[in-house]
């Protein structure tokens, strides 16, 4: 059974590393010169949604959802945007562990409501957007804002090498969600998704499981708003924004292959798929078709991927 | 005097109490904030407001019921009106059809993917909400060129006032949904098991239902009283545009929820909602009496909605803990 597992967890990272080299290349071709400076281009323009699906994808894996990870990442992105307009490097770098602190209480603070109040998930963050987009427009009511740029070069680099970006992707993913995979924290997250009460009598705390949970969810959004800040050196509070970044984050994590019962999957899945998503309508305006249709593209493709999901199950529990 | 508040505490439950009671208190806050609130004018433009909130309420009720939820029901809401506005021109019998027909379809395939392909619900409804916008932004500028403004039919029955300043023919449209709904949910047999799959889809199933059957009916109904309100909502704001049902969509939900309906499934009533709508219509009123800035009216909006589903969770005994 847990063979029968892996392996369909594998075939599922095989097939969304097919769709994204297939993508990859496809983009690649579009482009009259391909080097490194094009690389980077596209790493950039899909690393706020990456992380952003990492925590979705977290969450998810936690059995819960966050429908207000997007209303997290633009409060991060709008408080750092302010404080770090005209700083030093320094200045910065401490609003920028600020501001995660700021996101990591905003997570934990939406786990322990979701605790203690016994209502779903769903209910909880619902309103928790309201209120957190509200904030962001306190905070931030008009457009702009900046950060000194040597700080924002730790995430875009310089000149035209894309190893800076790629590390903006790969150095949360190996620093926070690979020992966090192998902790006692991990397992027990992974616990609480699959079946709290089990989990429950078994001796694991679901209530300080699932603050924490939230709170790593709360961090991977507060790195994707200063990621945002740092790439586009300006924040903006719009609700639209936040709306549609929660989702790319829970189309990513299906896509990636994040199963929405929960207690099944890994964070490399989603990450390839938020490069599918950003591929989808950047391809479509090099052919000069309206972003639109992109859209219904993405929406079919979550459809289609959640379809082959469910088959795939059905078939498994069939040869069972 | 006894014996009559022994048969209101009997036939009314304590969680319909204390929603009412609720209601009560922001009505008399909301009076004392802006005095010109008591009155006919006022009260009427409240319900109004209601109107459409309820309405996508009754959908939405019905599919939490079965355990399930429909996002798209905005899209599909403005899809509706859209259709209409722009079909009008070739008659109003063509473009009513053209509404039910959108809606029909939606409904049937929110419900076949739910109901017999298994996908989640939130996922299913959410990416149909984004192929909407997605296809009715593209067809605003080609297929589905033509005029925003919505039939005249349509706007007297959405703000047109029947008697005085209170009775409006969408309270009537309102009264019709909530009969019908009422109805279907406590005296029919499909109601009956839209409870009874939201409570337990499997030992329904062993019992021998088709439970996909029951599943696409609900999802059906939704999208059709999402048109509905859509009508109403558009008629209200006299043109259409793409996101004319956007903003509500949240809201629905929390009237659902605030009216004690489980987002698990099973259980709730209508009438529940439709004190929720008249909640959240008292607050955004008494908001915009205060006159604050948008930013603020989200904070409050966002926390009255928490801790009115908080309360309702700490009033309704069996909240599961951890």
């Amino acid at each position: 059974m847990m063979n029968q597992l892996r392996l369909r967890e594998r075939s599922w990272t095989l097939g969304i590393t097919a769709l994204f080299l297939i993508l990859g290349i496809w983009r690649s071709q579009q482009l009259p010169h391909f080097g490194s400076y094009e690389i980077k281009t596209i790493i950039l323009g899909a690393v706020p949604i990456a992380l952003l699906a990492m925590g979705q994808s977290l969450i998810i894996i936690g059995g819960g959802i966050n429908l207000a990870i997007g209303a997290e990442a633009l409060l991060i992105n709008c408080l750092t945007a302010k404080f770090m307009n005209h700083t030093s490097f320094v200045h910065s770098l401490l609003i920028g562990i600020l501001g995660l602190a700021c996101s990591v209480l905003v997570g934990a603070i939406t786990g322990w409501v979701i605790s203690i109040s016994g209502i779903a998930d769903i209910v909880v963050t619902l309103a928790t957007s309201f209120v957190i987009v509200g904030l962001a427009m306190v905070i931030f009511p008009i457009p702009g804002g900046g950060a000194n740029i040597h700080f924002a070069h730790l995430v875009t680099g310089g000149g035209k090498s894309f190893v800076f970006p790629l590390f903006a992707i790969m150095v949360p993913y190996l620093v926070i969600w690979v020992p966090l995979y192998r902790s006692r924290t991990g397992i027990s997250i992974f616990a609480i998704g699959s079946n709290k009460d089990a989990a429950f009598l078994s001796g694991v705390d679901v209530t300080r499981t699932r603050i924490k949970l939230y709170a790593f969810g709360g961090l991977f959004a507060g790195l994707s708003g200063i990621a945002l800040t740092c790439v586009t050196l300006s924040g903006s509070a719009i609700i639209t924004i936040a709306n549609a970044a929660t989702l790319y984050s829970v189309a990513a994590s299906v896509l990636g292959g994040i199963a929405l019962a929960g207690g099944v999957g890994g964070l490399f899945g989603p990450i390839l798929a938020s490069f599918v998503i950003y591929f989808i309508p950047t391809i479509m305006l090099g052919y000069g078709i309206d972003p639109a249709y992109s859209q219904i593209i993405q929406g079919a493709l979550t459809i289609l991927v959640v379809l082959a999901g469910g088959w795939l199950r059905l078939r498994a529990k069939r040869s069972k | 005097m006894k014996a009559i508040l022994d048969s209101i505490n009997y036939r009314i439950p304590k969680s319909m109490r204390s929603l009412m009671g609720i209601l009560v208190v922001l009505f008399v806050i909301t009076g004392f904030v802006d005095h010109y609130f008591f009155s006919f004018d006022s009260i009427g433009n409240t319900l109004q407001i209601a109107a459409p909130l309820a309405i996508f309420g009754a959908g939405q009720t019905i599919v939490m019921l079965t355990g399930g939820i429909d996002l798209s029901l905005a899209m599909t809401a403005t899809g509706a009106i859209y259709l209409i506005s722009v079909k009008s021109s070739s008659g109003l019998l063509v473009a009513i059809t053209w509404a039910v027909l959108f809606c029909l379809i939606i409904g049937a395939i929110n419900g076949i993917a739910i109901g017999i392909f298994k996908v989640n619900p939130l996922i299913m409804t959410l990416s149909m909400s984004t192929v909407l916008i997605g296809f009715f932004s593209v067809g605003i500028s080609t297929f589905l060129k033509g005029s925003s403004h919505v039939p005249d039919v349509f706007v007297t029955l959405s703000s047109g006032y029947i008697f005085g300043p209170v009775l409006s023919w969408p309270l009537v449209v309102w009264f019709i949904v909530a009969t019908l709904v009422l109805f279907l949910l406590t005296r029919t047999g499909l109601g009956r098991l839209i409870y009874s799959i939201g409570d337990n889809a499997t030992a329904v199933r062993l019992a021998g239902v088709k439970v996909w059957k029951v599943q696409l009916a609900s999802y059906i109904l939704c999208s059709l009283f999402a048109g509905i309100g859509g009508v109403i909502l558009g008629g209200q704001s006299g043109a259409v545009s793409i996101d004319l049902a956007t903003s509500l969509l949240l809201p629905t939900v929390a009237a659902v929820v605030i009216g004690g309906t489980s987002i698990m499934g099973g259980m709730g009533t209508y009438t529940g909602t439709i004190m929720g709508a008249l909640i959240l219509a008292v607050i955004s009123y008494l908001l915009s009496a205060l006159n604050t800035s948008e930013a603020l009216k989200q904070i409050i909006y966002g926390t009255i909605v928490l801790s009115l589903a908080w309360t309702y969770a700490r009033i309704s005994t069996n909240v599961r803990r951890h």
